[in-house]
């Protein structure tokens, strides 16, 4: 609880910061601010509190998330210090509008009631809405800005009919409540209870760009600026994970069959469109948008594969996916600005030659992403599959290695692109901050891959 | 200990190497590293002891990290450690770019094969299997010939696909075992599965390991990768990753799914004679000669895993011999046509002609190492086929026939390539190099010496051979 507090605190001190105009202070207040909130998440370990009548439960799941979360916004940050120097505009309102947005992503994360869900997801969106459109005077930055926030109102406006629909059911927003109910009816729900299920569903899966909710991503990724994106692809996905499997695991299990099968279908179509989708791109950051709609595809696998060891599952997939997805934007970047703003695949051309450590990392973070052992993705994968596939679902598990395979063809045309000769325009610049950050990142990614400790929550 | 050192010492050189590439002595680093490796899996094959390793790797149950050490796995290390000195030699003073990297991640690879042939736990045994791709991969990226970056990425996504449906299977086995799960190839020879499961799962783990021979019809991305990959990436590839199938064979079919095996006997017979008569017959109008031995090492391998799944004792001991074998000549032969290809300056067949007269020492040591290609006797090949093709035909005599065409067509397309680009008049077109220098003889001549001994003398190794049908129990081999 006194996290959630010093995370507002924080943001509202960052955004008044800005009025000093030293923009290089705010990266490292933040950054210790979050160490703060790190510090007092982790004391909330094993000893689950609720608060407001038991609408926030902070139980150990909420804070082995939330603690992932911290960290991924502390690497974005430390990013922040090189990606935010050489903008002219304010940006404290960046770093502040991201921490009220991680404070959305803990509501997320800890709620048991449908308002608490509703808030936390509207006090995630608001700030990414502004976010996207943070490059004033950008087209695409502003249409990916109005599309996310048309989009994502629809989606919201579905999930509060969703809600009404359940209330009209139940009369009741509590999830335990809600549980008792569905548990009560012996499998025979009223329809306008299925509907509400249905509509509260689709409003989680637009967050987390399930398929056939996922046509916001590409050109939001794609048009908000990079660090943007990185923090919707790392740790507001992360949110929309932990929300759904929260909805599902708190509520909803085991699922009526239609609901189930809806999202098995879901499921099926979001590795389908994600890896067909990833193929044809040439622009990295829409590849990386469909990437990211594909991982979401095998964690709905995970969540779906209902196993004591799903949620720990989902939490160390969703973090070495993030673990990965960071560095590797922070190399897009360099290669971004030493070829004059190219935004393609063949950005990367000749970064082999250029600084040969840095590729041998890029493969190491594009091989986990793409599942190739020894890296921790492959083993996020493999606890994937051994959930899918021990519960039985062998046909949808042989889809998905199936959509894996796709999945390698399209990172390793990337990491190809690296390894291909070529000149930049300009010398690539490395700061000292941003190869420590690659570094870590890198090992992490190794290192959680190799020797593997789960975390059981 | 010493399996340790085998696993882990390519890797530490490997390492080194790249750390201290700007260094003279750095050029040593490789070839020793090589040779203390084969001289470790000698002392191990003879059967020093060699002590377990055992330690629980990671908080998935049954994941554990254990080497363990078979006949079969004698086989595959003693293919490994011998051929590695040979392949890293053979770009030694060569004027290859970057050739420290280059030596790297042969190094690297090396490390993963043996991962990959003394793993005791499948989980294990996957994580190397991929892991010994992945330097190839960049092998065939950066040093490969015309073409490379779609053949590379193709062959890349094929042998990978292949893997992942050995994942599956993999896990599939992992989650059959009893109480609380293990990976262990031990406790996966105990599982008893339902025939229909057997059958089923069967085809899942044998397209991945059919990919990686590559066995027809699963070969597309074979001859043009061993093509294009440079010199040293092809000996790899044909020489020993070709074998990692084959060797999954022996550990996750014959002695997981016995029954799958024996009731899909026929059928993978059957692909792999087609895969030799198929193979021989386009070897035979190839005018790249990388090409055609490309083709050649595709029907002795189609051979190799017809005379597996004949699952007699005769058949299964010839083709652990001709594993050895095989790679022996294989590496010799894509060393010798990378020296003709640097002496003729040209790969076609077309362009070459008379080299007999400009190279007599490189024709001669050629015509040593082709004899054992295609199997003449007292070579080493000749032992590895007769005993495979005696197997095949306890099975049908239909099939031995067929089987007998390698020996054959074999003979045909290697002597006229041969004739082509060795004898006749000298071809005026290319700059003709002169003979091989003494460096590349001095390499040439112990592969030489091992094809002629083996095959005058092959009880070192049949020896190692033995005890195979013990070994293979839950398959009796009749």
């Amino acid at each position: 609880m006194s996290a959630l507090i010093i995370t507002v605190v924080l943001g509202i001190v960052v955004l008044y910061l800005g009025f000093l105009n030293k923009k290089a202070i705010l990266s490292p207040v933040a950054v210790a601010g979050l160490l703060v909130v790190l510090w007092f998440t982790s004391g909330e370990w094993n000893s689950g509190a609720a608060y407001f009548h038991d609408m926030v439960v902070f139980d150990n799941f909420s804070v082995a998330f939330n603690i992932s979360m911290i960290i991924l916004t502390i690497l974005i940050f430390l990013f922040g210090m090189d990606y935010y120097r050489t903008m002219e505009f304010h940006v404290s309102e960046h770093y502040a509008l991201m921490i009220f947005a991680l404070t959305g992503a803990f509501l997320m994360t800890s709620f048991s009631n449908f308002i608490m869900l509703f808030l936390g997801i509207e006090i995630l969106s608001i700030p990414l809405y502004i976010l996207a459109g943070g490059k004033k005077y950008s087209y695409r930055s502003n249409e990916a800005s109005f599309k996310y926030f048309m989009l994502g109102s629809f989606a919201t406006t579905i999930f509060l009919f969703g809600i009404a629909l359940i209330y009209g059911t139940t009369a009741s927003f509590y999830l335990p409540e809600i549980e008792q109910y569905v548990a009560g009816c012996n499998g025979e729900l009223h329809p306008m209870l299925m509907i509400g299920l249905l509509f509260v569903l689709i409003g989680v899966a637009f967050k987390i760009a399930a398929a056939p909710f996922h046509f916001w991503s590409p050109d939001v990724y794609e048009g908000a600026p990079t660090l943007v994106t990185v923090f919707m692809s790392t740790v507001a996905k992360t949110a929309g994970i932990a929300a759904f499997y929260r909805l599902l695991g708190m509520g909803l299990l085991p699922l009526p069959v239609p609901l189930e099968r809806a999202l098995w279908v879901m499921t099926g179509l979001t590795l389908l469109v994600g890896n067909m989708g990833a193929l044809r791109q040439t622009s990295f950051k829409r590849l990386l948008a469909y990437s990211s709609i594909a991982h979401s595809g095998f964690i709905m696998l995970a969540m779906l594969s209902q196993h004591d060891n799903s949620a720990s599952t989902l939490l160390y997939y969703t973090f070495v996916y993030s673990l990965a997805v960071i560095p590797v934007f922070i190399i897009f970047i360099l290669v971004k600005r030493a070829s004059n703003g190219l935004e393609q695949l063949s950005a990367f051309n000749g970064l082999f030659r250029e600084k040969p450590w840095i590729a041998a990392a890029f493969v190491i973070l594009m091989a986990s992403l793409a599942g190739i052992p020894p890296t921790s993705g492959f083993l996020a994968k493999f606890q994937v599959f051994v959930l899918s596939i021990g519960q039985g679902y062998l046909f949808i598990s042989l889809f998905a290695i199936v959509m894996a395979i796709v999945g390698v063809y399209y990172y390793f045309m990337v990491i190809r692109e690296a390894y291909t000769e070529s000149e930049f325009a300009k010398p690539i610049v490395l700061n000292q901050l941003n190869a420590a950050l690659i570094l870590i990142c890198t090992l992490g990614v190794l290192i959680l891959g190799i020797f593997y400790r789960a975390i059981i929550i | 200990m010493k399996l340790l050192i085998l696993l882990f010492l390519p890797l530490f050189a490997g390492l080194l190497l790249l750390i201290t590439r700007k260094y003279r002595f750095s050029g040593y680093l490789a070839p020793a590293s090589a040779l203390i490796s084969l001289v470790v899996t000698l002392m191990v094959i003879s059967g020093v002891p060699s002590g377990n390793v055992s330690v629980d790797w990671m908080q998935v149950p049954g994941v554990r990290f254990n080497l363990q050490l078979d006949e079969i796995s004698k086989i595959m290390l003693l293919l490994t450690g011998l051929l590695y000195p040979f392949i890293l030699l053979s770009s030694w003073g060569r004027e290859q770019t970057n050739q420290a990297s280059l030596q790297a991640l042969l190094l690297f690879s090396q490390s993963a094969l043996t991962g990959v042939f003394l793993a005791g736990n499948a989980f294990l045994f996957y994580v190397c299997w991929e892991l010994a791709l992945l330097p190839v991969f960049f092998i065939l990226l950066l040093w490969g010939g015309p073409g490379r970056r779609s053949i590379t990425l193709k062959f890349f996504i094929y042998t990978l696909a292949g893997s992942l449906f050995l994942l599956f299977g993999i896990i599939y086995l992992y989650l059959q075992t009893p109480g609380l799960h293990s990976a262990d190839f031990a406790a996966m020879a105990q599982l008893q599965l339902p025939e229909k499961t057997q059958q089923w799962l069967f085809w899942i783990l044998f397209i991945g390991l059919a990919v990686k021979m590559p066995l027809f019809p699963f070969h597309t991305w074979q001859p043009p990768a061993y093509t294009t990959a440079p010199p040293q990436g092809t000996m790899v590839l044909a020489g020993i990753m070709s074998k990692m199938g084959i060797y999954g064979v022996f550990r996750l079919l014959f002695l997981v799914l016995p029954q799958g095996v024996l009731f899909w006997q026929n059928t993978v017979i059957i692909l792999g004679l087609t895969g030799v008569v198929y193979a021989s017959v386009i070897a035979f109008r190839q005018n790249n000669l990388k090409t055609l031995i490309a083709f050649s090492s595709l029907a002795h391998i189609s051979l190799m895993v017809a005379a597996l799944f004949a699952a007699n004792t005769y058949a299964v001991q010839g083709v652990l011999f001709q594993v050895v074998a095989h790679g022996i000549t294989i590496v010799a032969l894509f060393y010798l046509v990378m020296l003709t290809e640097e002496k003729a300056g040209t790969s076609e067949l077309s362009g070459m002609g008379g080299l007999k007269i400009s190279a007599p020492r490189l024709a001669l040591l050629f015509m040593l190492v082709m004899l054992g290609g295609i199997a003449l006797p007292l070579t080493s090949g000749f032992i590895g086929e007769f005993l495979m093709i005696t197997g095949i035909f306890k099975v049908s005599v239909w099939f031995a026939l067929a089987g007998g065409l390698t020996l054959v067509l074999g003979a045909v397309y290697m002597l006229y390539a041969y004739q082509r680009a060795f004898l006749g008049p000298l071809n005026p077109a290319p700059e003709h190099k002169g003979d091989i220098i003494s460096r590349d003889q001095w390499w040439l001549i112990p592969l030489v010496i091992l094809i002629l001994v083996l095959g005058i003398w092959p009880q070192p190794v049949l020896n190692l051979v033995l005890t195979i049908p013990e070994l293979l129990r839950p398959l009796p081999l009749p």
